[in-house]
C-alpha cells in the first residue's frame, strides 16, 4: 500500500493537537511534546507497515492518540500526591492562545446583527439548550442551529476582510 | 454540499453534553471527517471567546430593557401620551389598592444582575475560598447548596480567561491535581459558580470571587 507519510503528518497534526489540548489542557506545558511523540509514533508505525488498512487511517491515528492521552493522565495522577478520587480525567477546557486574535473575534461578534448575537448569547454564553433558545426566541430549534452556523460563517468572513 | 450526520454533535461535544460513548464516537469521527473537524475548530474558538469575554460582548443583551424595545414600540403607539398618563395613574391606584387588600401569597422569583448576567432566581453564596493571599492552592471550592436536583458548574479563571470548568451535583468540588499543577503562586485567579435546573436552565449565579496564593509563606 502506497502511503504519503508527509501528507498524513500535515493533515493529522492539527487534529491530534486539538484532541490533546482538549484532553489535558493547553495550560499543561507538555501538550506540544505529547503531540510530537504521537506524530513520531504514527510515522514509525506507518514505516514499519503496522497500518494494514483494517480501519481507516483516521481511526488508526485516533487510537494511538487516545492511548497516549490515557497514559499521560495515568502517569500524572500517580506522580501527584493526593490524587483526586475517581475522576482524574480533566474536563475539557478552553484557552485562548492568542489574546490579540481573541479580542478580534470578540469585536467581530459585537458587530454581528442582533438576531445572530442573541443566539450566541443564549446558546454559548448562557448555555441554554437548543430547545430552550428556540422557545425563548420563538423560532424552531433547527433555526437556532442555522443561526449559529451562519454566525460562524459571518465571523469567518469579517475576519478575512 | 451534503451535511454530515455528526455535524449536530459539534456543539454538544464542545458544550460537554455528550455521554462518554458518544464523546468517543465523535472524537473518532472527527479524526475521519475533515469538514467536521474544521467546523469544530472554528466553533471551539468562537465558544472560548464567548465564554471568556461574554460579559463585554453581550453588555446589551444582558440589559433586558433594550431587548424589550422591539415589541414595546407598537404597544406604545396604541395610546397617546396623555391617555397613557391617565392609564398609568389608574393602574398605580389599582396596584396600591390591590397590594393593600390582597396579601401577597406567592413570592416573586427575584431577578438581578451579577457581572452583567441577568439571574433568574436566587444567588449562590460562595463559602470558600473567599479570602485572598492563601498560603497554598485551595484544594476545595465550596458554596451554599440550593437544594436537591441542582447541577452546579464551577468556573475557575486565570486573570480574565477560563482556566477550568466542571459540573457537579454536590455543593463542592475538589480541585484535580491536573489543574493545581497549572496554577502559579502569586498570580490572580477567580472563581464563580452557576446553578442549573434539571432541565438545564440557568437558575442562579454567584459573584466572581478573586483569590491568590503564595506558597512561600
Amino acid at each position: 500500500m502506497e502511503i504519503d507519510i508527509d501528507a498524513i503528518v500535515a493533515k493529522y497534526r492539527p487534529v491530534v493537537s486539538f484532541r490533546v489540548k482538549r484532553s489535558i489542557g493547553v495550560q499543561t506545558p507538555d501538550w506540544e511534546d505529547i503531540v510530537n511523540e504521537i506524530m513520531i509514533n504514527v510515522v514509525e508505525k506507518l514505516k514499519k507497515g503496522e497500518f494494514r488498512g483494517d480501519s481507516s487511517i483516521g481511526t488508526f491515528i485516533y487510537t494511538i492518540t487516545s492511548r497516549r492521552i490515557i497514559d499521560f493522565i495515568r502517569k500524572k495522577s500517580k506522580v501527584l500526591k493526593h490524587a483526586p478520587e475517581p475522576d482524574p480525567y480533566v474536563s475539557p477546557q478552553e484557552h485562548i492562545e492568542n489574546r490579540e486574535r481573541a479580542r478580534w473575534i470578540a469585536e467581530s461578534i459585537e458587530k454581528l446583527k442582533p438576531k445572530y448575537k442573541e443566539v450566541l448569547y443564549l446558546y454559548y454564553y448562557k448555555e441554554l439548550s437548543r430547545e430552550e433558545v428556540a422557545k425563548k426566541l420563538k423560532i424552531s430549534p433547527r433555526r437556532v442551529s442555522e443561526r449559529v452556523n451562519y454566525a460562524q460563517k459571518l465571523l469567518k468572513k469579517i475576519m478575512k476582510e | 454540499m451534503k451535511k454530515c450526520k455528526f455535524e449536530s454533535w459539534i456543539d454538544e461535544y464542545l458544550l460537554d453534553r455528550l455521554d462518554e460513548t458518544q464523546k468517543e464516537a465523535f472524537e473518532e469521527h472527527y479524526f475521519n471527517c475533515l469538514p467536521c473537524f474544521e467546523k469544530m475548530e472554528g466553533r471551539s474558538e468562537m465558544l472560548a471567546v464567548v465564554r471568556a469575554k461574554g460579559s463585554e460582548i453581550f453588555r446589551d443583551e444582558s440589559a433586558p430593557a433594550k431587548t424589550r424595545l422591539a415589541w414595546l414600540e407598537p404597544v406604545l403607539a396604541f395610546l397617546s401620551p396623555r391617555q397613557w398618563a391617565v392609564a398609568a395613574v389608574s393602574a398605580a391606584l389599582i396596584t396600591v389598592l390591590a397590594i393593600g387588600i390582597i396579601p401577597s401569597l406567592k413570592k416573586d422569583i427575584p431577578q438581578f444582575f451579577i457581572n452583567d448576567d441577568l439571574v433568574r432566581g436566587s444567588s449562590i453564596i460562595l463559602i470558600s475560598p473567599v479570602i485572598n493571599n492563601l498560603n497554598q492552592i485551595p484544594s476545595e471550592f465550596r458554596w451554599q447548596s440550593l437544594g436537591e436536583n441542582t447541577e452546579y458548574r464551577l468556573f475557575i479563571f486565570f486573570e480574565e480567561e477560563l482556566l477550568w470548568n466542571t459540573t457537579t451535583k454536590a455543593n463542592f468540588v475538589t480541585l484535580p491535581d491536573e489543574i493545581k499543577s497549572q496554577m502559579v503562586s502569586g498570580k490572580k485567579y477567580s472563581w464563580q459558580v452557576k446553578a442549573f435546573s434539571p432541565e438545564g436552565t440557568l437558575i442562579a449565579v454567584s459573584s466572581r470571587v478573586q483569590f491568590n496564593f503564595d506558597v512561600s509563606k
